[in-house]
């Protein structure tokens, strides 16, 4: 189905604009993590998330990662991985 | 409770992130230069900067493209040399302070490896300012790596060296009353053929920095300026280890934005200066030593 056509009675068909730049996949592992928030307070697109009652990090918004690299290069712990997408 | 409620239980609590992804260990050059069999999480406090540095000095050797058994790692007593038991490379673990005599002798044996001398600031310049001062002299083929957290973070918070006047600590519960040593400068004054600073905000220069260090000759000294938020941090209520590596980013300036001020300006900064101070070419010791013993076994007197 072409873009933006509405059929009759439903709405037209919007695809989610496509982000530029680079973009990355991060892995957290939870066993070696200390929960120290660094890499929460310090994300630029705010991809990772941690309650006041977890002890790790959890990955919220995948979709943001620019693979800027700056939480597996601070992790103290070595516990998160980036790797850039083509 | 019944055993299937706690099996129920245990089944709730299992966290996807508990389990490793498959490969997730070989997609980092990083984590291949750990050692595998070592217990891990690190014994460092929660969000410690010594983590940083350690990520850091195996991006340097990495990027160098060294053999792990042409590296030796030596290090002395205190948080930061735990650093070399998590690597996998040839390591040392020496007393308090003497990590520049053991990486010295080593290096007189075996002129052909890269030694680097892993040290805290109490290690470096309080127990081992000796061994500092006359490795620096002799301009041996070590690079030193000082991670200055302006405390004696083990022991319980004692201030060094490094303490900055007025810092509260242990031992100096109404403030330091002590100038701090200016690792750099003292390097500099003792003869090191390669100085720079940074800090573990600025990790990837301190990569760069760590790879022209190993890479260089002579005796080499980098200061990773870190930071202690369990000791140091709670004494003088600077906030969590975020808040910390936070305010390293705040108070630091490169060294050529410092020499782009006015006099006056530069002579009222307090920030960190980070950047390279001295990168010379000097007659290495393990180089005039053999020299010395070519000529004299060829008869010369």
């Amino acid at each position: 189905m072409e873009q933006g056509i509405a059929l009759p009675g439903q709405p037209p068909v919007v695809a989610a604009p496509v982000k530029k730049g680079p973009r990355g996949e991060v892995f957290i592992y939870a066993n070696w993590c200390k929960g120290c928030n660094i890499c929460v307070e310090f994300c630029p697109p705010k991809v990772l998330a941690m309650g006041p009652e977890e002890d790790h990090p959890r990955i919220v918004a995948p979709e943001k990662c620019t693979a800027c690299h700056f939480c597996d290069t601070h992790c103290p712990d070595l516990a998160i991985v980036v790797r850039k997408l083509d | 409770m019944s055993n299937q409620d706690i099996l129920d239980a245990a089944t709730l609590k299992q966290d996807d992130a508990l389990i490793p992804q498959s490969g997730w260990f070989e997609r980092s050059e990083t984590l291949q230069k750990l050692r595998k069999n070592k217990k891990f999480p690190t014994i460092w406090c929660s969000g410690c900067g010594i983590g940083i540095v350690m990520g850091a000095l195996i991006r340097a050797i990495d990027h160098l493209g060294l053999d792990n058994d042409k590296v030796a790692l030596v290090a002395g007593i205190g948080c930061t040399a735990r650093m070399p038991v998590y690597m996998d490379f040839n390591t040392l673990h020496t007393t308090h302070g003497r990590a520049l005599a053991f990486a010295t002798g080593l290096k007189i044996a075996r002129p052909d490896m890269k030694v680097i001398a892993i040290m805290g600031d109490g290690d470096a310049l309080a127990i081992g300012g000796n061994h500092f001062i006359h490795a620096a002299r002799r301009n041996m083929g070590i690079t030193a790596l000082v991670v200055n957290n302006a405390i004696y973070g083990m022991t319980g918070g004692q201030y060094s060296p490094t303490t900055p006047l007025g810092g509260r600590a242990t031992t100096a519960p109404y403030g330091n009353v002590e100038p701090p040593f200016p690792i750099c400068d003292l390097a500099i004054a003792a003869g090191a053929s390669y100085v720079s600073r940074s800090t573990v905000y600025h990790a990837l220069e301190l990569d760069k920095f760590l790879a022209e260090a190993i890479a260089k000759e002579g005796f080499s000294v980098v200061e990773a300026v870190s930071y202690c938020h369990t000791t140091f941090g709670r004494f003088n209520k600077l906030g969590t280890a975020a808040d910390m590596l936070r305010s390293l980013k705040d108070n630091s300036i490169p060294r050529s934005a410092l020499e782009r001020l006015t006099p006056e300006e530069r002579a009222a900064n307090t920030k960190i200066v980070r950047g390279n101070f001295v990168n010379v070419d000097r007659p290495q010791y393990t180089q005039v030593y053999s020299n010395l013993v070519t000529r004299v076994q060829a008869g010369e007197r």
